[in-house]
């Protein structure tokens, strides 16, 4: 990406330390990352190096030890403020009393923003299902759900933390070709925590490869694939050879 | 590129639990859970209406070919004829009970609730009212009533205070473990969204804290009959308490058999109905789904 506006997110010197009874634990050291507008970066790093640390500092759910996070050229609470973050865990985190529809209407409802919410619902395929509770649906199509509902106040920046982690594998690919059709039509820029190296080439402009704790970012990895990206170009040269940088400098961090 | 109109595969809709079936539409309103068709209803109840028909006729039959007197045991039959004789005296009786008992409650829960959000919310404020908190807990009520009547005279408020300082630690506690509860997830959510102190409560710790708020009342909703009729019973003023107070010193057994079965009946309605509640109002919960 050559993009010279204001990045979507900067990150510089960025360190972070957790104090604890039983230690403190140094989970950030010296992380210096921008992520251009419209970008889409992959965090992959061992478990435990600091990958959702690095997340959550930059949505301003943890503040910085030191260094300094810049979100569309402010601070995180301003960004925050500003309704900038969309994010997506691991977990859902839908609410179970609300209805598809009524947990995509949330974000909606919080920062008064409007948007159609049926037309959410159709961007990820799950329109059928409006009127469903969580409990009624699959884990893909929960993370569906939670995806649409991080898109509804149109962020600028979508923050996502493992996503498809606990979803079984035939999920996953799907949903990664989901997210990428939908990238291609908001080109929201989107930071991407995950552990596959696969699923870190395939989606992402570019991808960072954090050292083992505390966490450093030892490498930045372009990946020079076509977009529209499918699955059909994990065999390219490119891909494998995007792929295998990544590898080399995870086991050098190591 | 996966095509736009194929993003539900077959596989995700056969992930839905059967009956469910893929159907679009409003199969997840409110109160979800199955009703049970009569017929059904009927052969699920026949076996303990069997069986409690069974004890009553054993018990019948023995107090009559033993001829046991009736201050000892009464047959089923004079209980149902003193219950039959003067209805309105347990009506009646039951009515302050109930007010007693159901007022406490509610004035309990209220405060309870009130203080388990000032809890939750800081860590000082537990601290500061926990001490306080478990000192009603722990203190014998039963000591304390003739200090009630001395404050409060014989009417119907300090049997409402009773009821509402034996019902009030549980919502208390269940309440404070409720507004903390909240999915990790779905907070962060809301707090990377900016969302107000305001917002996150109404939406998300409240809601969260409701199936502890219900298991609460489950406990407390018997407690406060407990409370209610206790301090009668220590008043002597009104109510079940007075009124099996009375009974038992005219030996007067049938009565007292009668007054067990209506504060059974109030207890078994009121659990019943907290219950029905609970499970329209959280029929997104697990304890609403029968699993």
């Amino acid at each position: 990406m050559t993009a010279l506006a204001a990045p979507a997110v900067e990150a510089t010197g960025l360190a972070h330390r957790y104090l604890s009874d039983a230690g403190d634990l140094q989970a950030l050291e010296g992380v210096d990352l921008a992520l251009a507008p419209g970008e889409f970066v992959s965090l992959v790093g061992p478990s435990g190096c600091g990958k959702t640390t690095l997340l959550r500092l930059v949505a301003g759910l943890l503040t910085p030890t030191s260094g300094r996070v810049r979100v569309l050229g402010r601070a995180p609470a301003e960004a925050r403020a500003g309704r900038a973050f969309g994010l997506v865990s691991q977990e859902p985190g839908l609410l179970p009393w609300r209805s598809v529809a009524g947990n995509v209407r949330l974000p909606l409802e919080v920062t008064g923003r409007r948007a159609d919410v049926d037309a959410l619902l159709r961007l990820v395929g799950i329109d059928r299902f409006a009127r469903y509770y969580p409990h009624q649906l699959s884990g893909g199509m929960r993370q569906r759900v939670a995806l649409a509902r991080a898109l509804a106040h149109a962020p600028a920046v979508l923050l996502m933390d493992e996503p498809f982690g606990a979803l079984d594998e035939l999920s996953r690919e799907q949903m990664r070709l989901e997210l990428l059709r939908i990238w291609e039509q908001r080109r929201t820029s989107v930071l991407f925590v995950t552990h596959s190296i696969r699923e870190a080439v395939l989606l992402s402009d570019r991808v960072l490869v954090m050292s083992d704790s505390p966490g450093r970012i030892v490498d930045a990895v372009p990946v020079a694939l076509p977009c529209p990206r499918s699955e059909a170009q994990e065999g390219s040269e490119a891909f494998t050879a995007a792929a295998a940088r990544v590898r080399r400098a995870l086991e050098a961090g190591a | 590129m996966t095509p736009r109109g194929s993003a539900v595969s077959p596989r995700d809709a056969a992930d839905l639990p059967a009956g469910l079936g893929g159907a679009p539409g409003p199969a997840a309103r409110a109160g979800a859970a199955p009703r049970l068709p009569l017929r059904r209803w009927l052969a699920l109840a026949a076996a303990p209406v069997a069986a409690g028909a069974a004890l009553l006729a054993a018990w019948e039959a023995y107090v009559r070919a033993r001829d046991v007197k009736e201050y000892l045991l009464p047959a089923p039959s004079a209980v149902a004829r003193a219950l039959a004789e003067d209805p309105m005296r347990f009506v009646d009786a039951a009515r302050l009970s109930l007010t007693a008992a159901l007022g406490g409650l509610v004035i309990a829960s209220a405060v309870a609730f009130a203080l388990a959000v000032a809890m939750a919310h800081s860590h000082a404020i537990e601290r500061a009212l926990y001490p306080p908190a478990l000192l009603v807990k722990v203190t014998p009520i039963v000591a304390i009533y003739p200090l009630f009547t001395i404050w409060f005279g014989f009417g119907i408020a300090p049997k409402m205070l009773i009821a509402a300082l034996i019902t009030f630690f549980p919502m208390l506690v269940n309440a404070v473990i409720g507004l903390r509860s909240v999915d990790p997830a779905a907070l962060d959510f809301l707090r990377a969204l900016d969302a107000s102190r305001w917002q996150l409560f109404w939406r998300l710790r409240l809601p969260s804290s409701l199936p502890y708020v219900f298991a609460a009342l489950r406990i407390s909703v018997p407690l406060s009959l407990i409370g209610a009729v206790v301090a009668e019973f220590l008043s002597g003023s009104s109510g079940m308490g007075q009124l099996i107070l009375i009974a038992n010193g005219d030996l007067d057994t049938p009565v007292l058999f009668g007054a067990v079965i209506v504060l059974a009946a109030l207890g078994v309605s009121l659990t019943a109905l907290v219950s029905y509640v609970e499970r329209r109002v959280l029929f997104w919960h697990a304890s609403s789904m029968g699993v």
